[in-house]
């Protein structure tokens, strides 16, 4: 089953720069339904709005981090299930653990190319 | 202290006690009874007459003890003068934040100008070849111009290098003239920051050969 390039995707860091730099790298793939937030908190708001189909997260983000919002997503039945990549300069052994414990199911470290996010959402999606 | 004075000294210390034994002989035969005030002064006189000798002893060891701290002490506030803490605070420090940002507003500048540019390319219609051709030649020359940022930032980077060098050697100094090379550093306490960094584990960008790559992380997966 092909990917559903209409499906809508948040994408949450606090640099305008990564954001616009994913923002493209989506385009290119073909998904052109992305909003954006600059972190965990407003990304939340945004969550609590809409329902996305996949959320990409920085971790280092202030006041809320993308491991804290990757955990009120998965403690919260409506989220629980929702796909959800990190994609961080975080690269130590006990970032990654942690963030597949709190229930993440992909991992980018930056940087990174269009590539290895196309591999990243099509591994999440089971393509 | 010369040899009459200190002979003198243990004379007079003789007199004292043989006094003071006398005086000790009475006070035991009148077994306390009867004692004058007279008596209770001269007791008192000779305590402090016998007293005396140990008493200079030791005003003499703390005179040359607080002397010895005290020219330690002049000598340190000489050789932290020379550190020129002020300088650090006042003028080093706020200099290096300044170039700090100047080299973050060069990136975020010569970053957008690319972005831009990029975008901007991707967007060009490709119908007619000659003109996609220019539009993209155009592109690629604001490209090419944004990326002189990285002469002025590799500039300011090596004034910021220069600047910790200074602290450094200072620090060093410091160390040196307080005898601190050798000490175990006192267990850091954690500020707010530091704290929050601990329990949301951000350890930020990894250096070249720390951390694990994406391959690794992929097995994980």
């Amino acid at each position: 089953m092909a990917l559903d390039v209409s499906m809508p995707i948040l994408i949450v860091d606090d640099y305008a720069t990564m954001i616009r730099i994913i923002r493209n790298l989506l385009k290119q793939i073909g998904f052109n339904n992305v909003d954006d937030a600059a972190d965990g908190t407003q990304a939340l708001e945004r969550i609590g709005k809409k329902k996305y189909s996949l959320i990409i997260s920085d971790w280092n983000m202030e006041p809320m981090t993308g491991y804290e919002l990757l955990k009120q997503v998965r403690s919260s039945d409506d989220t629980a299930r929702t796909p959800f990549i990190m994609v961080t300069a975080e690269s130590k052994t006990e970032n990654v653990i942690a963030a597949k414990k709190a229930g993440v199911n992909n991992y980018i470290v930056k940087p990174f190319n269009a590539q290895t996010l196309k591999g990243k959402i099509d591994a999440v999606f089971g393509e | 202290m010369g040899v009459r004075k200190i002979k003198h000294n243990e004379a007079q210390e003789e007199t004292s006690i043989d006094a003071l034994i006398s005086l000790s002989d009475k006070l035991k035969e009148n077994k306390a009874k009867n004692m004058s005030l007279t008596d209770v002064i001269g007791v008192a006189e000779l305590l402090t007459s016998s007293l005396q000798p140990l008493l200079r002893q030791i005003d003499s060891t703390i005179h040359k003890e607080l002397r010895g701290i005290l020219l330690r002490i002049e000598g340190l506030r000489h050789e932290i003068a020379k550190v020129r803490a002020d300088d650090i605070s006042e003028h080093k420090i706020p200099e290096m934040g300044k170039e700090l940002s100047a080299i973050v507003e060069a990136t975020e500048g010569a970053t957008d100008t690319i972005m831009t540019c990029a975008e901007a390319v991707l967007e060009i219609k490709t119908d007619n070849i000659k003109e996609y051709k220019m539009a993209v030649s155009d592109q690629m020359m604001h490209i090419f111009e944004a990326c002189s940022f990285q002469d002025l930032t590799g500039q300011r980077v090596t004034k910021i290098v220069q600047t910790v060098e200074i602290i450094e050697e200072r620090i060093n100094l410091l160390c040196e003239m307080l005898d601190m090379g050798d000490e175990a550093p006192p267990a850091e306490e954690l500020n707010a920051n530091q704290k929050r960094n601990k329990e949301l584990i951000l350890n930020g960008p990894a250096n070249d050969g720390e951390g694990v790559n994406q391959s690794a992380i992929d097995k994980l997966f």
